[in-house]
């Protein structure tokens, strides 16, 4: 079973936060080496997994640096929003220990700059997420 | 306010019922004003939607008579 443990410094402020990269789809790969135009390089974030989330959020910047096109639409609730309009967008999110899963993440914008992306339930529903907050460490398998 | 897709939501939103009679569940593929095909699953339906058209804006809609919103706790979203 593929799988990854971190350990984060302070687990409980940070939150547990992992080194991650993102590319375009294997789909979308395959098309634009067929038409011989170039894949666009994996873009290093940091993720934050987020048990609170339905769906993958990826800073709309890293879709653009991606050269990505919307594949859907979906509407989401947040804290202080209703019903807001966002694209979805196939990519693949590569983690440590080339654990690698695809997903049709939602583009939104993310406060502060420390954080790219939100690994949501759509991800974690394929896995095991083990949160071990004594010894600052989470473990994450598919 | 959505710039892109606006065509395929029109499409959508136009043939709604129709979809809800004939394949309640399932994800329409729809580029501009013609629903393309109807795929029991969201990855087969963009896999066709890039063999088809490429690395272009194409709309995936799972075909629901109720939208339901997905939820976000995380006050770092920006929305």
């Amino acid at each position: 079973m593929p799988s990854f443990t971190t350990q984060i410094p302070n687990m409980q402020g940070v939150g547990p936060v992992v080194e991650v990269k993102l590319a375009v789809g294997l789909i979308i790969e395959e098309i634009l080496k067929k038409t011989s135009q170039n894949i666009p390089a994996p873009i290093q974030a940091l993720a934050m997994i987020d048990t609170g989330a339905t769906g993958t959020v990826v800073r709309e910047d890293i879709i653009k640096q991606l050269n990505l096109n919307p594949v859907g639409m979906t509407l989401i609730n947040t804290p202080s929003s209703t019903n807001v309009q966002c694209y979805e967008y196939l990519m693949r999110l590569l983690f440590p220990n080339n654990v690698v899963v695809e997903a049709v993440v939602i583009a939104a914008p993310l406060h502060g700059q420390h954080i790219q992306c939100l690994i949501g339930r759509d991800v974690l529903r394929h896995g095991v997420f083990i949160y071990t907050g004594y010894i600052d460490t989470f473990t994450l398998s598919f | 306010m959505l710039g892109m897709l606006i065509k395929e939501i029109h499409t959508y939103e136009a043939r709604k019922n129709e979809l809800i009679g004939k394949s309640k569940g399932k994800f329409a593929l729809i580029k501009e004003e013609q629903v393309v095909d109807v795929f029991d699953t969201k990855i087969d339906a963009i896999r066709q939607g890039y063999e088809r058209f490429g690395n272009v804006p194409f709309f995936v809609k799972q075909i629901l008579e109720i939208e339901t919103p997905q939820n976000f706790t995380s006050n770092l979203l920006g929305v």
